[in-house]
């Protein structure tokens, strides 16, 4: 791995202990009729308090990565190690969102956002549990809703609840699915700015999964680059923009676009080869 | 009044009154062929089945036979659905174990229960005993299959993101699993209980000594069709008097499932 950042900035490119490890990654997925080769030989250390985006085509195998860091997929060959420990069965270190939302659609939002308080590993916790609920759910703008049930809201509301549910137990590491997909525009803007300060005031690990390479150069401090199915790594590059950082003016930074350039280089190709793959 | 394509429709009131007359009408039509058309002796008539009526209501002699059938029909249709409903979170949860018994638990269900009677009674006696595990192995495999069927459909991600959040096997069926299943075992409850009836009283025809089914049977063995007509409709008003409170509880529950 490569460190083209500059130095010069601070605050960025955070160098904790390695939290995560995966060594020589192979997945396999057998279908009907034949094995299928979704991660091939992946290498990736990501640190403590580190910030990190995953991006490529879709079918590259990012999502399989989550997987496996969550626990609930073991890899065909290789290793993957939280805090030095193998991931041998479900991790619940992690907070994991993953692309589909998990809401229970017999719950209410506000049982749904809670639920996490009811489990026996949390129930000693102290405070106020229902007034933890009715912020977290501000937090995500979904005051009013609290009654509703997740089928009467809309994607992005579902999104924003099952955001809820997983930040409000304060999870060291969070697994990002895709989280801001369904999300317009704007929404997505200030939904990512409400993830970086979360994430700044409890120096939570995040690994994102985006295809969008402007969001993961606006959050992460090192954003990988997959290649096309099977996925590989192709590129890492470190993102030392100083933090705190706003995503909404963000963008409109030198620095910014240098490395959205200098990535979609890299992931053009990519993009390209996925497309010329049928089922990819 | 019409409905939402403009085609007339007839408000809820005049349905029912409709109803009433197309019962009013069949009941007369009943009396009048009743000595006419066909004899007295097969049809008997609505109004010698009231007589029958008013004399077991008067003399209180229905309610011994109302209360035979409603307890065995109970008793064998809650024994056989919580073991059913049980069985079903189990096999559903232990994928291989359902694998190796599939084929029995095939065998078992196509098996005509009713042919188990004879033999249930040799072990239980002719009593009440017999005919509620009778009435409760045709339950079971309904509630069974019903419970399985919602075990299998439930949304895998939806355990994994809780167990990640530190669940218990315990919570997870108790806040996911349970839930999730309700509207199959809700389904299962509502179809089983037609066929428990059925067999209450099939049962109670064939080897007992009182039970509707024993009135039904015990009148026709008598030529009496008038006692055979007033016990069918003492049968009516129960199956729905059990029936029409699981409609309304299914439609207070559809909202949940959406």
């Amino acid at each position: 791995m490569h460190m083209s950042g500059q130095t010069a900035f601070t605050g960025a490119a955070k160098t904790g202990p390695t939290l995560i490890s995966l060594k020589d990654v192979v997945v396999d997925f057998a279908t009907r009729d034949r094995v299928v080769r979704a991660v091939d030989g992946i290498s990736l250390d990501m640190p403590e308090g580190g910030f990190t985006a995953l991006v490529g085509p879709s079918g590259c195998g990012k999502s399989t990565v989550l997987n496996m860091v969550a626990g609930l997929l073991k890899p065909s060959a290789g290793s993957v190690t939280f805090e030095g420990r193998p991931v041998d069965g479900p991790n619940t270190r992690v907070g994991y969102m993953t692309q589909k939302d998990t809401l229970l659609p017999w719950r209410t939002v506000e049982d749904n956002v809670g639920i996490a308080f009811e489990l026996r590993c949390r129930r000693s916790e102290r405070g106020d549990k229902a007034a933890r609920v009715a912020e977290m759910i501000e937090r995500v703008g979904l005051k009013g809703f609290e009654k509703h049930f997740p089928s009467e809201l809309s994607g992005g509301m579902r999104k924003r609840a099952a955001l809820a549910r997983m930040l409000i137990y304060k999870p060291s590491t969070l697994l990002l699915d895709e989280p801001f997909g369904a999300l317009d525009a704007q929404l997505r803007l200030i939904m990512q700015k409400e993830l970086l300060e979360l994430v700044d005031a409890s120096g939570m690990t995040v690994v994102l999964v985006t295809h969008d390479l402007e969001e993961a150069v606006s959050l992460a401090d090192k954003v990988v680059v997959f290649t096309s199915r099977p996925g590989r790594i192709r590129a890492v590059r470190d993102i030392p923009i100083p933090r705190p950082r706003d995503p909404a003016t963000l963008r409109f930074t030198d620095a910014f676009r240098d490395h959205c350039a200098a990535l979609w280089d890299e992931l053009r190709d990519e993009v390209a080869a996925a497309m010329a793959t049928p089922h990819a | 009044m019409r409905d939402t394509r403009g085609r007339f429709e007839l408000p809820g009131p005049a349905v029912w009154a409709l109803r009433l007359a197309v019962l009013v009408a069949l009941i007369a039509g009943w009396q009048a062929a009743s000595g006419t058309l066909l004899p007295v002796f097969y049809i008997s008539s609505p109004a010698k089945v009231l007589e029958v009526l008013q004399r077991w209501l008067a003399d209180g002699s229905i309610w011994k036979h109302v209360w035979a059938t409603v307890l065995v029909l109970f008793s064998g249709y809650a024994i056989g659905a919580a073991i059913g409903i049980a069985a079903g979170l189990w096999l559903g949860l232990n994928p291989r174990t359902e694998r190796l018994l599939q084929p029995f638990i095939a065998a078992l269900f196509g098996l005509p229960k009713m042919a188990l009677l004879p033999l249930l009674v040799i072990v239980f006696g002719i009593g009440f005993a017999s005919k509620v595990v009778l009435v409760a192995s045709v339950v079971v495999f309904l509630l069974l299959f019903a419970t399985l069927s919602g075990v299998r459909d439930i949304d895998r991600d939806m355990v994994e993101s809780l167990r990640l959040m530190g669940a218990t096997e315990g919570e997870l069926t108790r806040k996911v699993r349970m839930p999730a299943i309700l509207p199959w075992v809700y389904t299962g409850l509502r179809t089983s209980i037609g066929y428990a009836l059925t067999t209450t009283v099939v049962s109670e025809a064939l080897q007992s000594n009182r039970g509707l089914g024993f009135l039904i049977e015990h009148a026709a063995v008598s030529f009496n069709a008038a006692g055979v007509f007033a016990a069918v409709v003492v049968l009516l008003v129960l199956s729905m008097a059990i029936m029409l409170p699981l409609g309304a509880l299914e439609a207070r529950m559809r909202p949940v499932r959406l």
